[in-house]
């Protein structure tokens, strides 16, 4: 190596700022480059090719491919369309507002309960979150199990003990979606009950004191301090779970397969038979696209509400 | 009545809303524990034998001495880990990236890597099947796990990113000072001293893995090499109300290892979840 006589007299420094080795390493882009080109290559290609292939007539049979926009008009021209933004509406919305009113609930009740220094709090929460590492796959299966109408259905096999008429969990159009809502509720509102847990801790207690002092009652305290306090929480949660089960494929398609008939078939199994079962690749792009699209809507709407910082943050 | 005797009245509530909540939560798996103890014949009869009368394991010694279930299993944990490796080789020094330099487009960037979480596997899997299938990566380990380190990758890089804010920077000085290169400084300083925060990433990252389906489903097509999650819901779409009961111990082994890692790593798994929410 030549010294130079900068690197002699600024020492280590220099000799890292004018060595090509020494640049690399001190540009933070050189250790940014494997992430970028991983998720180059597997997530901003394909999605940029997602938008082209929605443009063409693309096929996985194979085949010429030219560019036309007959695979929109086709998609816009389906009268099943709706129906699928429905159900996929029905089911996210049960979902999402299922999974944040039953995770608040478990979050004030352990908060409730730790404050007293109740037992078995900890064994709640560990409960509950147990739910939330069960595969999608497993999760579906599971709850095919306890709803099924086969003598081994647990919920109908209690209600035939009682004497009651048996339910047709799955059968029923009507009830499947309830019954795969609360299959996806039972796994996802672990995570709403953590992270409301976590900002109910991050609540200042004094100002629950104060309230107490001003003589307000415990809705009162709850309707105009906590509320107020968990909204960035709230709103944070909403984007990821809503994001979180538009793109629920597996534990519908193990519960259900999206049946009967398309009952409880939302826009990601749609998706997935359109290019996987139909081989139309452009029209699964179509959708592709419209998925990004609704997530991205919904995204920037929360975001929307979100507070403004105040200026002392 | 007095304010104290209210607060235990409350007490008694909060008990009896606690049990009936871990009730809803339990009852599912406790049900696919009884299933997968019940001979066939006990499958039939119910909730009246939620407790089997002749609990037996034969259900669990068929499905655990098929070698095809193994070699399932065996592909379920080779994915989950090589893509935990794999992610947290990519993820690391990125993470570094972000926290030890200051850079203009560091928050930028940040937000657009979390924003990549938002897409949907299948969104990409889309065009990327085709891809796979003209550079011949369909049906193959590798073109699999390169998919799981990608959608892996933004969760990895934020959970590091905060690791690596933990740790003090003044060793990393004194190593500097003493004329170790900036990569030396990471690989030997920076890293050995991230390791808990390394670990919990990566069984998090492998629980993750281990629960993917679309990916191997859609990339994966000889028998011999679907990974568990694959595996079950094939089994489930050939079985009938007669194999329920070996269906569910195949089910409750391919979710046993997750709860098990989960447990294990409890209050990690929650300190991290809790750490973005209060951030967020």
């Amino acid at each position: 190596m030549t010294m130079t006589g900068a690197a002699v007299a600024g020492g280590r420094g220099d000799i890292a700022r004018t060595s090509l080795r020494g640049r690399i390493e001190n540009h933070p882009f050189s250790w940014l480059l494997p992430v970028a080109l991983l998720l180059g290559v597997f997530y901003l290609y394909p999605i940029i090719d997602v938008f082209r292939l929605a443009f063409t007539n693309a096929s996985l049979r194979g085949g010429e491919e030219h560019y036309t926009a007959d695979s929109i008009h086709a998609l816009i021209a389906n009268p099943i369309l709706l129906d699928i933004l429905w159900t996929t509406f029905v089911f996210t919305a049960g979902s999402v507002i299922g999974q944040q009113l039953f995770g608040l609930g478990i979050a004030v009740l352990v908060m409730r309960g730790e404050r007293r220094r109740l037992y078995g709090m900890t064994a709640l929460r560990t409960i509950v979150l147990i739910a939330w590492v069960i595969p999608g796959i497993a999760n579906g299966l599971i709850w095919q199990m306890l709803f099924s109408e086969a003598p081994f259905g647990a919920i109908n096999s209690v209600l035939r003990m009682m004497h009651v008429q048996p339910v047709a969990w799955l059968s029923d159009p009507n009830i499947a979606m309830l019954s795969s809502i609360i299959s996806n509720v039972w796994r996802g509102t672990a995570f709403s009950m953590i992270v409301f847990y976590a900002a109910l801790k991050a609540i200042d207690t004094t100002l629950y004191e104060a309230a107490s002092v001003d003589g307000a009652n415990g809705w009162q305290r709850f309707r105009f301090i906590t509320l107020p306090q968990m909204r960035p929480a709230i709103l944070v949660n909403s984007i990821l779970i809503t994001i979180a089960t538009l793109n629920t494929f597996d534990a519908i398609i193990s519960l259900t397969g999206g049946g009967p008939g398309r009952a409880t078939e939302v826009l990601s199994l749609y998706t997935f038979n359109t290019v996987f079962r139909n081989l139309d690749l452009a029209g699964g792009s179509v959708l592709s696209v419209l998925m990004l699209i609704i997530s991205l809507l919904l995204a920037v709407g929360y975001a929307s509400m979100m507070p403004r910082r105040e200026p002392n943050e | 009545m007095t304010s104290d005797a209210r607060e235990r009245l409350w007490d008694t509530a909060t008990y009896l809303i606690a049990i009936v909540i871990a009730a809803f939560f339990l009852v599912p798996l406790l049900w696919l524990l009884s299933l997968s103890l019940r001979t066939r014949q006990e499958v039939y009869l119910g909730a009246a034998r939620f407790i089997p009368k002749h609990p037996t394991l034969a259900n669990f010694e068929q499905i655990l001495s098929d070698p095809a279930f193994i070699t399932y299993l065996w592909n379920g944990l080779k994915l989950s880990a090589l893509g935990g490796i794999g992610c947290l080789l990519v993820a690391a020094p990125a993470a570094y990236a972000f926290s030890r330099f200051h850079f203009n487009s560091r928050s930028s960037l940040m937000m657009s890597i979390l924003a990549f979480q938002m897409v949907s596997p299948l969104v990409i899997l889309v065009p990327l099947y085709r891809y796979m299938s003209t550079l011949g990566l369909l049906d193959g380990h590798f073109g699999v796990t390169m998919v799981y380190i990608a959608v892996s990758l933004p969760m990895a890089v934020w959970l590091l990113k905060s690791s690596i804010d933990g740790i003090p920077k003044s060793l990393e000085e004194a190593a500097e000072i003493d004329g170790c290169s900036r990569f030396g400084i990471f690989w030997r300083i920076t890293l050995p001293l991230v390791a808990p925060g390394l670990a919990s990433a990566f069984i998090l990252i492998m629980i993750l893995n281990w629960s993917q389906f679309l990916v191997p489903f859609l990339l994966l097509s000889t028998d011999s090499k679907l990974p568990i999650s694959v595996a079950i819901f094939t089994f489930a779409g050939t079985s009938n109300a007669s194999s329920t009961q070996v269906l569910a111990a195949a089910c409750l082994v391919a979710v046993v290892p997750a709860i098990v890692a989960f447990l294990l790593l409890q209050r990690m798994i929650v300190g991290a979840l809790t750490a973005g929410a209060v951030k967020g």
